[in-house]
């Protein structure tokens, strides 16, 4: 008894690359089995990633050293632009501050709020006559300012770098619409 | 799918449309961007330009402004610097040739607002500066007057803005 191959039910040829069929995995993979799905899933995240990149987040790098040692130079930070759709500004917050637009930013922490009378003494700052505990505020600090009034949009920014004379240190009042956002950290 | 290509070609079409339209046709504001574009540009210098060539660039620089220029700059740590007249400024151009290497200036941000009676406008803008490629040596908001004189827009004032106060 001799055993033959059984050509009855013969198994399809290897496809030549570039045929049809080859190529219809490909397309799988780059656009899936439904095209139209792909399309509003891409359009979709898109949206999405311009809406989070673009609009609510901003990177920003920080060039300089008024904030240290809480930002130091050349680190990077998310800015929360919608930090305070549903809130105010508070107290300790560290807060992008724009210029014309939003390419360059001053970064500061405020320290006192829309109404309040901003001072220093002795490098302490005075919150309507009262000390302000600052635990971020490690360094030493000489400051002598008279009392400043805010108004009912303004806030007062300051970075935490104090040591250097006050004059060169860029801080001061801020109206309520320059503030960006909020930085994450 | 025949709709949404013919879709794809009409919105691509639209937008080459409305540039072409953009560059034909320029608007004012476009053209005050270009020109303070321009100006940055021209006031930059680099550390292998030659006395003569700084000097040729200080007399461009000074085309951008009028004959009567004020500049009034209020910046934070340094004392006020008032600058009245374009040749003030052509001589303050080549003081700087002379003081720093190399100078680079760009405008990151630039708003401008055209006035009712469509000849002077204000343009608002960050103005960044690289001295001796020290980064960001200087960013600071500043308002720019310029009114159009001779079909040319030209700056006629120049002041700093004080965000924090």
């Amino acid at each position: 008894m001799s055993l033959k191959p059984d050509n009855s039910s013969p198994s399809p040829p290897p496809l030549p690359p570039g045929s049809p069929n080859s190529r219809s995995w490909l397309r799988v993979i780059v656009i899936g089995r439904n095209w139209k799905l792909t399309l509003c899933r891409t359009l979709v995240w898109a949206v999405l990633c311009i809406i989070i990149f673009r609009v609510a987040l901003v990177r920003v790098e920080v060039i300089g050293f008024s904030m240290l040692p809480t930002c130091p130079e050349h680190s990077k930070y998310w800015v929360n632009r919608c930090a305070y759709l549903w809130h105010e500004p508070q107290r300790g917050d560290i807060v992008a501050i724009r210029l014309a637009g939003i390419h360059e930013m001053l970064l500061k922490r405020i320290i006192g709020l829309p109404g309040e009378t901003v001072a220093f003494s002795d490098g302490q700052v005075l919150i309507n006559g009262a000390v302000l505990k600052e635990p971020y505020e490690t360094n030493s600090c000489d400051w002598e300012q008279p009392p400043e009034a805010l108004t009912n949009d303004e806030y007062y920014v300051v970075g935490d770098n104090r040591t250097m004379p006050a004059q060169d240190h860029t801080h001061g009042r801020c109206p309520g619409y320059r503030i960006i956002g909020k930085i994450l950290k | 799918m025949k709709i949404a290509i013919r879709l794809v070609i009409v919105i691509v079409m639209a937008m080459a449309g409305t540039w072409l339209w953009s560059v034909l046709f320029p608007t004012p504001q476009h053209v005050i961007r270009a020109r303070l574009n321009e100006f940055a540009r021209d006031a930059s210098f680099t550390s292998s330009q030659s006395t003569l060539a700084g000097y040729l660039s200080a007399q461009t620089v000074g085309q951008f402004f009028s004959t009567n220029v004020e500049v009034t700059l209020n910046l934070p740590g340094n004392p006020e610097f008032i600058v009245s007249g374009r040749d003030q400024i052509v001589q303050s151009m080549i003081q700087a040739h002379a003081a720093v290497s190399e100078l680079e200036v760009d405008f990151p941000d630039l708003n401008v607002t055209l006035a009712p009676d469509q000849n002077t406008a204000t343009a608002d803008l960050t103005i960044r500066a690289q001295i001796d490629g020290e980064r960001n040596s200087l960013a600071e908001e500043m308002k720019f007057t310029l009114q159009k004189i001779g079909g040319q827009w030209l700056i006629t004032h120049i002041e700093s803005v004080q965000v924090l106060t």
